[in-house]
């Protein structure tokens, strides 16, 4: 037994469960819980504007074009006198929007078809959805979401269902390996033993023993899918209406060659701040959720 | 032959991967794709006509004998001629993708290269002051924005704002000095980005090496760092490296990088690309993703006849 | 034993061995002191975690760092100290003076190097040979350990060979340069049954042959029986018996070392209903009591136990040291 092993034992000599531990050593995480605040107050904001307390004359012209930053405009206006401010603020909920959907969306389709290529290994089930994930990793991620457009005829949702159509494979491969390993353990074989159906022992006494992998993934697909957004709605395939980061940035690059920066700068060092605190975030939770870390 | 044999069945392997690719495309792209029937009509057509332009192009079939004609031109490596300029596919192909190679390879070649580096440095001093301001600077380059990226660095190189030495957009491959002009900026920002996640990723690969039991035996023997470093960890971690690299070949050759060639106005299979789904060009589409599909099926076959080479744990059966 | 002989070939005095945790600092090997003679054999034996591998691995400095450093004692061997020697002097007695064989046979050798390249090495770097020396003298170690056609063997990879010839192959390669001192950490706990009594056999048989000197860490006081001179118990980090194999087994004197040892089926025995285990968890090492570590689990406990930990100490008339208050007669 190697020293690192041997004083992990020492450690996890205690019996308490993987959560309690996670969630001691979460709090103790002083980067971990900072990132958190920051995802937290982004919220908020996001918050703010589905219920109307803000934000919401982000598509007003209100003002003269490229006014410079006051106490009128906090971040000035931009080429046609809109208040940039409104318009970050509301980005920020678009991009809880598209990152909550495709996180919530990707991480239960990854959960239910890796679980089930996994209870069903070796069988043909398993073949189809492994098949089925070689084939979606190899068609180009801009390509899907412009052929999932031109089907849904344009539909705003053409960008959610295409992040999702990608996302789940990475979440579904995890979720296939860890099954395998848990569908020989004890409790899972006591279960066939008594004659549970194999839909309960999958989604009642396998998949919740994998679910701080699924919390992570969906961390992981929440960051991605705002990173998309951005590159997707500039090239003219993403948000359709509203406004976001992406479609700010996008309307910026005229501005930037003009010399005018607040409305590039705005939208890049607030999603900058999502993105970062997110990943941070993210990263504390699978330190404080691996049994290896004994650091 | 065994390798010949090896070769040729994880090729038939790689089939029906190629099948569910040009099945989805087909799908995606030309039954559920634009209706082109208009853009071919004149003012007010008759439903003759309208019927007579439809059995032209085929819509009136039924989908499985569609789906076969599609196929049958992929077989054939026939994708006719773009819609848009009536340019045949494979000379548009043969003109754009080696500028987007040109276009790719420096940021490709740097950012692994450098990430690689930097992630050994990381690794070493994991821990220490050095390990944590490696994986900050990586942090942050996987928490910006590819696009703002660009951005910032055509403002920083190309702008009177900035250092106002680069050309704002464009290419020119005709001197090397032309060359390096136009892919300078381009190539920053890949860099960028790209070190943020290569960093991480073969940062984690190495210390997982470098944390097994046959490292602690060969330091037990009294094995100089240098060659520690060389024979038990450099060369078991080729495997994961090895696996990231081949992958992303098949997408810096087909789709090359749509923003980036888009962006600065760049004649590369990535620019025709964004063109063609911009204009619902199908032959141009239909080309790039199967080309992509096969890509990836003989990367897949490039990557595990490396494995063979570097561990011999693997077999090639 | 005792620290007053001089003609000792390594003498470890008051060693301590600390991780850093992000629960506080722990001490995984507390005040450990024991001396060993040319050609003698120790045995260290505990539970995992009670710090014998950590010992082990300080013999070649090779305790994992960060997180873990030897805070304090020394260790003399052949008149220098490893405690304080630099890396490229630690380097040099690696493998040729202090040589080392682990637990894991299946994964301590490198998978993607020939055994024949991994013992070249050692031999080249050390012995100053020539490629063709070293391979035959590799040939040659590999006939010594019982491998059959050793010089086809030499050209194998690590995972064509079963577990029990992958730690011949480690012995083989521990023994090549002539070391003075074989630290041996479990090296038959992950073999089956009737591999570990050949390999377990070897190893001594060559002990003998080369006239070195041996550690040998392990858990099973059947092994410590067969193979051992003296034996140090540790329990917790800390020594809590250190004496002669007769004197051990004859009468142990610590409450856990009888403990260990009444846990031991034995053939000759009436037969037993069931084993006597001993009651209790090993404490939490960055937990532990402000007294003796055991004494939760001692039936012989009493209130000083509990308030000051024993010092080891030489019994009269013996040559057993013991860390009780209340050793056994």
């Amino acid at each position: 037994m190697s020293a690192r092993a041997e004083v992990a034992v020492s450690v996890g000599a205690h019996g308490d469960s993987l959560w309690s531990k996670a969630l001691r050593k979460f709090r103790r995480d002083r980067v971990g819980m900072w990132s958190l605040a920051v995802v937290l107050a982004y919220a908020v904001v996001a918050l703010g504007v589905v219920l109307g307390l803000w934000a919401g004359d982000w598509a007003d012209v209100s003002g003269p074009k490229w006014a410079p930053v006051s106490g009128e405009y906090w971040f000035g206006t931009n080429i046609i006198g809109q208040d940039i401010f409104a318009r970050s603020l509301y980005s920020t909920r678009t991009a809880f929007e598209v990152g909550l959907v495709v996180a919530l969306g990707a991480t239960a389709l990854g959960a239910v078809l890796g679980s089930t290529a996994g209870f069903f290994s070796g069988s043909w089930i398993d073949e189809v959805i492994i098949w089925l994930m070689g084939v979606l990793d190899s068609v180009p991620f801009i390509l899907l979401v412009a052929a999932i457009s031109y089907t849904l005829q344009g539909s705003p949702w053409a960008m959610h269902i295409a992040m999702i159509a990608t996302f789940w494979i990475g979440t579904a491969r995890l979720i296939r390996g860890e099954v395998i390993k848990l569908k020989s353990l004890e409790y899972v074989e006591a279960a066939h033993a008594i004659g549970v159906s194999r839909f309960m022992i999958i989604f009642r006494h396998i998949l919740p023993n994998t679910f701080h992998i699924l919390l992570v993934q969906a961390t992981l697909s929440f960051v991605a899918a705002i990173k998309s957004e951005v590159i997707l709605s500039f090239l003219g395939l993403g948000v359709k209406d509203g406004m976001s980061w992406g479609l700010m940035i996008s309307e910026s690059t005229f501005e930037v060659l003009a010399g005018f920066f607040n409305n590039f700068i705005a939208a890049s060092v607030l999603m900058f701040g999502l993105v970062m605190a997110f990943n941070m975030f993210s990263d504390a939770l699978q330190d404080a959720l691996d049994p290896r870390t004994v650091k | 032959m065994e390798v010949f044999q090896y070769v040729l069945r994880k090729l038939l392997a790689g089939i029906p991967l190629v099948l569910g690719v040009t099945l989805i495309s087909f799908v995606l792209i030309v039954y559920f794709g634009p209706d082109k029937t208009y853009e071919l009509l004149g003012k007010n057509p008759t439903a003759d006509e309208i019927a007579e332009i439809r059995s032209q192009l085929g819509y009136d079939q039924p989908f499985v004998t569609r789906y076969m004609d599609y196929l049958r031109e992929i077989v054939t490596l026939d994708f006719g001629s773009s819609e848009s300029t009536d340019e045949k596919v494979s000379s548009i192909l043969a003109r754009t993708v080696p500028t987007s190679i040109a276009l790719a390879i420096p940021g490709f070649v740097l950012g692994n290269l450098l990430g690689v580096v930097l992630a050994l440095v990381a690794a070493y001093y994991r821990g220490f002051w050095v390990d944590k301001f490696i994986m900050g600077f990586a942090a942050v380059g996987m928490s910006i924005s590819f696009l703002i990226a660009i951005i910032g660095f055509q403002i920083l190189f190309s702008s009177s704002d900035g250092l106002d030495l680069l050309p704002v957009r464009g290419w020119d491959m005709s001197t090397p000095l032309q060359y390096i002009r136009y892919v300078t900026v381009p190539t920053l920002a890949t860099v960028f980005v790209a070190l943020g996640y290569n960093t991480r990723f073969y940062r984690a690969v190495i210390v997982e090496e470098m944390t097994r039991d046959h490292v602690r035996t060969a330091r037990a023997f009294g094995v100089p760092p240098v060659q520690l470093f060389y024979r038990n960890i450099l060369k078991n971690s080729m495997i994961p490296i090895v696996t990231r690299i081949m992958f992303s070949i098949p997408v810096i050759v087909i789709s090359g990088s749509l923003l980036l060639e888009s962006y600065f106005g760049i004649p590369g299979v990535g620019k025709v690309t964004y063109d063609a789904i911009v204009t619902g060009d199908q032959p141009i589409l239909k080309a790039v993703v199967v080309l992509t599909a096969v890509l990836f099926v003989i990367a897949q076959l490039l990557a595990d006849i490396c494995y063979r080479v570097v561990d011999p744990r693997v077999s090639l059966k | 034993m005792a620290s007053t002989e001089n003609n000792a070939l390594l003498s470890v005095r008051d060693l301590v061995v600390e991780f850093e945790t992000d629960q506080g600092v722990l001490r995984a090997v507390d005040g450990v002191s024991f001396d060993i003679h040319p050609g003698e054999t120790l045995g260290l034996v505990g539970e995992s975690g009670c710090g014998k591998t950590v010992t082990g691995l300080s013999m070649l400095g090779l305790v994992p760092s960060p997180p873990g450093r030897i805070a304090s004692g020394s260790i003399m061997f052949d008149g220098s100290d490893l405690v304080s020697m630099d890396e490229t002097g630690l380097r040099e007695i690696r493998g040729s003076q202090i040589s080392m064989i682990f637990q894991e046979p299946m994964t301590a050798l490198n998978p993607v190097f020939r055994i024949g390249s991994q013992m070249r090495d050692v031999l080249q770097r050390h012995q100053k040979l020539t490629r063709r020396q070293a391979h035959s003298t590799a040939i040659e170690m590999l006939a010594k350990v019982g491998i059959p056609e050793p010089a086809g063997r030499v050209d194998d990879y690590p995972h064509q060979l079963s577990g029990g010839m992958r730690q011949r192959v480690m012995i083989a390669m521990a023994l090549s340069c002539g070391p003075k001192l074989l630290v041996a950490d479990e090296p038959t706990t992950a073999l089956d049954v009737t591999t570990q009594a050949q390999v377990l056999e070897q190893v001594v048989r060559l002990q003998k042959e080369f006239g070195m000197a041996m550690i040998l860490i392990t858990h099973d006081l059947g092994v410590v029986a067969e193979t051992c001179q003296q034996a140090v118990v540790m329990y917790c980090g800390r020594i809590v018996e250190r004496s002669s194999i007769e004197a051990l087994f004859a009468s142990p004197r610590h409450p856990y070392t009888a403990g260990l040892l009444a846990s031991i089926p034995r053939v000759t025995d009436e037969r037993q209903e069931v084993l006597p285990v001993i009651p209790g968890m090993v404490p939490d090492l960055l937990h532990l009591p402000q007294g003796c570590a055991f004494a939760e689990r001692c039936s012989r406990v009493r209130d000083r136990c509990r308030q000051k930990s024993p010092r080891l100490e030489l019994l009269q008339s013996t040559q057993t040291s013991v860390a009780c208050y209340e050793p056994n007669a």
